[in-house]
């Protein structure tokens, strides 16, 4: 108990820094929404409609640093996340419900896929040292992990979509389609969806399998798993109940951690697929300039990485006894 | 003395393993050779990278090895002239946050208490916040994303898992004998520090330069490609940046969009692979395991 | 570990199709039901114009970012005047219009019979109305008419008479053919004009907006349209691109017969890949390089004719734009588009466009010598130049280091900025540049592109936004002449002031213009006709052109 609510105290620390250096960053450069909508609007503005606009949106407050900053986390914490320029001032979290459901399927669905057959994978390649899967599996995914996410996917993208056409170019689903509950719809969504998937995946499994393998190897050099094989105990049985599950321990707040950086990758991913996420809006929103919309991303994705980690950490507890008496 | 004689050791036993491992080998190879290329892009350059001179569309010839962009510019010359920007990243990168990260992890380690309570508060908190949106939301604000400040944003965001884990190994070392008998002696805390507790951890830290040069590659031609970089810079990442405006892939000029990735692909398994090499020199039981010739019963 | 296994698998799998339906119902689903307009077997028309978003489903037509979706489409205006054929006006809400009291007071006849989608009719009132609400509301008046109306009234039962506080003909084509006639009955009962994002616009066009999610717009046809012979599309499409890419494959392979985009090597990409697919690009605006005439050395009008012959346009169109951006002339009316406002003299002032040894010798005679690098330098100084472009248009920054190219070879030292779009308008607008290359918006004749640039009265100090004529030019000769013809109807004193501000462009060379600007317009005439074309350029094709594509629309007939 005392371990969980260390941990929760650490989390809103963590989410106060992120709210805080949201505040700052704008401040230290800053750009005056009014002015990010005359771009999006090619320049067509005269200044007397522009300052109308201003005042209508309730830009250019003089309010002192401090005040300014008790206002932002009040707004935040409330959902008034402000409204976006490069979406006719819609508001943000409108915006947002737009791209995430998107987000939460590509990303959600290809890091616990990556997980599971990540760590057994290495699970497996460590329990047999120097086998075949042993001395290929390392070398090679060491070289996949050193390509760039993104050009991943551009080499998805030439080979299987516009060599081969076995997979649509782009996007979550086809564009004129009205979304619906139809069986072909979803066929439709999950084919658009493969590539994407796939790019994340053949990435992001990688450090999961050489992670396992590695922390396998170091249980498996373990005392009580001698015992168990002296023991006589099958080895399938020693390898998932008694190696496996130690050796997965460190993976699981290690997986918390890489939930960061598959977003990352997915962000290039989504990018070069055009698929409709948070990570391609995040994008959008920089290129836009729209720094309501993307600081509101930004911190969506913070949350939702602590998210991850809490619950990681509950797992931890759990599953690990020693977590829970220790200090 | 003693520092040079500590490091000198180490580097005889790197070099050793390094000509024992194969893995470790190629990695160097193809480090020493970027760094070749790096240093005297001139010499393996056959034409002016930024020349609009050329037939755009080209495909492959002897004279332009990898064909030439839409704006008639050669492919070939523009990945060699691009090295030098994604080398010098990686490396700058890679050798500032390893400082920060040794600075902090350690005296986090050694300090205890307050001092390491506070650090390693800090270094998480760092940690758990998403890099790559962090960097985004960074370069967004930044007028011009100069090569200095790609660095800036890069080590900014990049040094808080080194530290973790050399607070972590640091801890495991710190009540050894040696350094208690070090400190009875009355040694300063920066000499047991970083004559005594830095050198068991030289392939820990090597290892950490190696990850945080790969990672400030992959991120900075990530940026580059989507436009956040400079776009007038000579480096792979902007190669892409305009392969992909220009449609390279579906236009029949592909190789403008794969050779660069390529050639970051070829930096990063080189780093990639030195990296697992003193990955096995830290724990031993991960080198790979010569297989035994079974005894077969007659 | 094995349970623990088959328990993450079958929980991925449940996650799986868990996310699928999360992705269905998140406000996106609706029932698919069959097309709702004449329940017709015709195939809807899909447009190909990307915007970089999802689409926010707004459709204020005050509002500049959203009135590409409403107006023309759904919200209609007085008249309209085609940019590409002369300034010509159709009569459209209103049936007649005439000038009177010296081009003081205009008066238009309202055409009886329009009815708005609700069947109420259209009238004067509301013509009346819209141009007193842009009036209250200063945030609507996106196109400064009220800096020149000082009235708006309904006369009689179809009739409203527009006073002017000074003549200013030229007004009429934003007053006429660019503000789009809202009801009155649905408008002032709206609470904030300004800030309503309008969701369901309602208008008297030939098409009604009938659907709209994130990732498409629908527009169906108005059964009841004032004009019977036109609508024959029944069903259109406009999906949600968020990069050029996409877009370009989605047009390129069929699926669309009409777009708007920027398609690197258009023959090979998109003719070549299906019959009947084609493209025209009409001119119609100048994109030109904006010296800061406040800032040495671009105040000195030697250093900017140097620029101006220094640059070789072909070769910057061709490798900037891949050719698809005709190079312009320094007298900066655009051809073929405004061919008949030239004026030979001034053209023959200018002589060949591209003469480097002119402009080294313009240089040298100005005291400029060539120093050991190979630039010119005066009094110590070397000529350096930095341009500004907005970073965001991929092709506009590779024109630009074509153009830098140009420069250092007859030896000034220009380098390119590719600036972030919102910090580049606030740049260009303040003055805080020394060259920007930019494009003003322009209108239907020469006029409008060359008011913009040299009305001094457009312009500001360095340091405020100026709303054009960001180079700061200011010369009362040329603001008279300005003047003299916003307030005739007189064709032959309009072409003799062209002339003679061609003359100013040639001698005192205020802007440098570079490449004209073109409607980016792909077609396939296999499966439509009566899209406009040389020689029938009826309408600006660009799907972000207002009014404009409403008009095209009215006009395209499948193909059986």
């Amino acid at each position: 108990m005392r371990f969980l609510v260390r941990r929760l105290g650490f989390l809103l620390v963590a989410l106060w820094a992120a709210l805080t250096v949201n505040f700052f960053i704008p401040r230290l450069m800053p750009g005056n929404p009014a002015e990010a909508m005359m771009a999006t609007f090619r320049g067509h503005v005269n200044p007397a409609a522009m300052h109308a606009l201003e005042v209508a949106f309730g830009v250019n407050t003089h309010e002192s640093l401090p005040r300014q900053y008790i206002a932002y986390v009040g707004n935040t914490l409330t959902g008034h996340l402000g409204n976006s320029t490069s979406y006719s001032l819609l508001p943000v979290s409108t915006v947002i419900m737009k791209a995430l459901p998107w987000s939460l399927g590509l990303v959600g669905i290809t890091t616990i896929l990556g997980f599971v057959l990540g760590t057994t994978i290495g699970a497996i390649s460590a329990w047999r040292r120097g086998g075949a899967l042993d001395s290929v599996l390392p070398p090679v995914f060491i070289v996949i992990s050193a390509f760039p996410y993104f050009w991943i996917g551009l080499l998805a993208v030439w080979l299987f979509a516009l060599t081969l056409n076995w997979f649509p170019l782009q996007f979550g689903y086809t564009e004129t389609t009205v979304p619906a509950l139809t069986w072909g719809f979803v066929g439709d969504v999950l084919d658009h969806a493969v590539l994407p998937a796939m790019t994340i995946l053949i990435t992001a499994i990688g450090g999961w399998i050489l992670t396992m393998r590695n922390n396998m190897i170091t249980v498996v050099a373990e005392d009580y798993v001698k015992m168990a094989r002296a023991k006589g105990l099958k080895p399938r049985r020693i390898l998932w109940q008694y190696a496996g599950r130690n050796a997965l321990l460190p993976n699981l707040t290690g997986f918390a951690i890489s939930l960061g950086f598959v977003i990352s990758g997915a962000i290039l991913v989504e990018y070069v697929f055009n698929y409709p996420g948070v990570g391609f809006m995040l994008l959008q929103s920089v290129q836009d300039q729209d720094y309501p919309l993307m600081q509101s991303l930004f911190l969506l994705i913070t949350v939702a990485v602590l998210m991850a980690i809490f619950l990681s950490d509950i797992a931890t507890a759990i599953l690990d006894p020693r977590t829970r008496s220790s200090s | 003395m003693k520092v040079l004689g500590a490091l000198g050791r180490v580097a005889r036993r790197a070099i050793n393993f390094l000509r024992r491992d194969k893995k470790a080998a190629v990695g160097a190879v193809i480090i020493f050779a970027l760094a070749l290329v790096a240093a005297f892009p001139s010499w393996f350059m056959p034409h002016d990278p930024t020349a609009e001179i050329y037939t755009p569309g080209a495909g492959l010839s002897l004279n332009h090895l990898l064909g030439t962009t839409s704006f008639g510019q050669d492919v070939f010359s523009q990945v060699i002239a691009g090295t030098r920007e994604s080398f010098l990243i990686a490396m700058i990168v890679g050798a500032l946050t390893t400082v920060i990260s040794v600075v902090i992890g350690l005296s986090a380690a050694y300090s205890g208490g307050l001092v390491d309570d506070g650090l390693s508060l800090l270094t998480d908190v760092v940690l758990v916040i998403p890099t790559f949106p962090l960097i985004i939301v960074i370069t967004a604000y930044v007028k011009n994303a100069s090569f200095w400040m790609l660095i800036f944003v890069l080590v900014f965001t990049g040094w808080s898992y080194g530290a973790r884990q050399l607070r972590v190994q640091a801890l495991s070392l710190r009540n050894r004998d040696y350094l208690l008998a070090a400190r009875a002696r009355g040694e300063s805390g920066f000499y047991v520090v970083f004559v005594e507790l830095l050198p068991p951890m030289t392939s820990l830290i090597v290892a950490n330069f190696l990850s945080s040069a790969l990672y400030a590659v992959l991120a900075a031609s990530g940026l580059q490609f989507v436009g956040l970089g400079n776009i007038n810079d000579q480096s792979w990442g902007t190669m892409l940046y305009w392969a992909q405006n220009n449609e390279a892939l579906a236009t029949g000029l592909p190789l403008w969009a794969l050779a660069p990735g390529v050639a970051i692909a070829i930096l990063g398994s080189g780093l990639a692979l030195l990296n697992y090499a003193f990955d096995e020199i830290a724990n031993p039981a991960l080198r790979p395991v010569r297989a035994r010739r079974k005894v077969v019963a007659a | 570990m094995r349970g623990t296994l088959r328990a993450g698998l079958v929980g991925s799998a449940l996650a799986l199709v868990a996310s699928t339906f999360v992705m269905i119902s998140s406000g996106t689903v609706v029932l698919a039901t069959s097309s709702a307009a004449g329940a017709s077997t015709q195939a809807p028309l899909n447009l190909a114009n990307e915007q970089g978003l999802l689409w926010p489903c707004t459709f204020n037509p005050f509002n500049p970012s959203d009135a590409a979706y409403s107006v023309g489409v759904t919200y209609e205006t007085l008249d309209f005047v085609d940019a590409l054929n002369n300034a010509k006006v159709t009569p459209w809400l209103a049936s007649s219009y005439a000038w009177s009291n010296s081009n003081k007071t205009l008066t238009f006849t309202i055409r009886s019979g329009v009815k708005w989608t609700d069947g109420t009719p259209l009238t004067a009132a509301d013509v009346a109305y819209t141009f007193n609400l842009i009036k209250k509301n200063a945030a609507l008046d996106v196109n400064a008419v009220w800096t020149v109306l000082s009235s708006v009234k309904q006369s009689g039962a179809n009739k409203v008479v527009f006073t002017f506080k000074t003549a200013a003909v030229p007004f009429f084509y934003y007053v006429a053919g660019q503000t789009p006639i809202v009801p009155e009955h649905i408008w002032s009962k709206i609470k904030n004009p300004v800030t309503d994002p309008v969701k369901n616009p309602l208008g008297s066009g030939g098409y009604i907006m009938s659907k709209c999610t994130s990732e498409n717009i629908q527009w169906t046809a108005n059964p009841h349209y004032w004009q019977p012979g036109l609508g024959a599309v029944k069903v259109v499409n406009m999906p949600a691109f968020l990069s050029n890419n996409t877009c370009n494959e989605y047009l390129a392979t069929g699926k669309s017969a009409w777009g708007s985009q920027f398609i690197p090597n258009i023959k090979s990409y998109y003719v070549a890949k299906k019959p009947g697919n084609s493209y025209w690009f009409a001119p119609v605006a100048n994109v030109v390089l904006f010296p800061n005439l406040k800032v040495a050395p671009l105040n000195d009008v030697a250093v900017r004719k140097a620029i101006s012959y220094g640059i070789n346009r072909a070769q910057v169109s061709k490798i900037g734009e891949y050719g698809y951006e005709p190079p312009a002339t320094q007298t900066g009316i655009v051809t073929p588009t405004f061919s008949s406002w030239s004026s030979s003299v001034a053209s023959t002032a200018a002589g060949t466009s591209y003469n480097p040894s002119k402009a080294k010798s313009i240089l040298t005679a100005d005291g400029y010598k060539m120093d050991s690098s190979g630039y010119f330098a005066k009094g110590g100084k070397e000529l350096a130049l930095t341009i500004i472009t907005n970073g965001g248009y991929s092709d506009w920054v590779a024109a630009m280091q074509v153009v830098s190219q140009e420069l250092k070879r007859v030896g000034i030292k220009a380098s390119v900025d590719g600036v972030a779009a919102t910090n580049f308008y606030s740049d260009v607008y303040a003055g805080k540049f020394q060259l920007a290359y930019n494009a003003e918006a322009g209108g239907p004749a020469p006029f409008y592109e060359m008011r913009q640039w040299l009305y001094s009265k457009n312009s500001a100090p360095i340091g405020t936004a100026a709303s054009s004529n960001w180079e700061r030019f200011s010369s009362p000769a040329v603001d008279a002449l300005l003047n003299q013809y916003t307030a005739t109807t007189s064709s032959a004193t309009q072409h003799s002031i062209i002339n003679q501000l061609q003359m100013v462009m040639v001698n005192q060379v205020p802007v440098i213009p570079l490449l004209e600007e073109v409607d980016w317009f792909q077609y396939n005439s296999k499966q439509y006709t009566g899209f406009p074309g040389p020689g029938n350029e009826y309408a600006q094709p660009g799907l972000y052109n207002i009014p404009d594509w409403g008009v095209v629309l009215l006009h395209l007939k499948p193909v059986k």
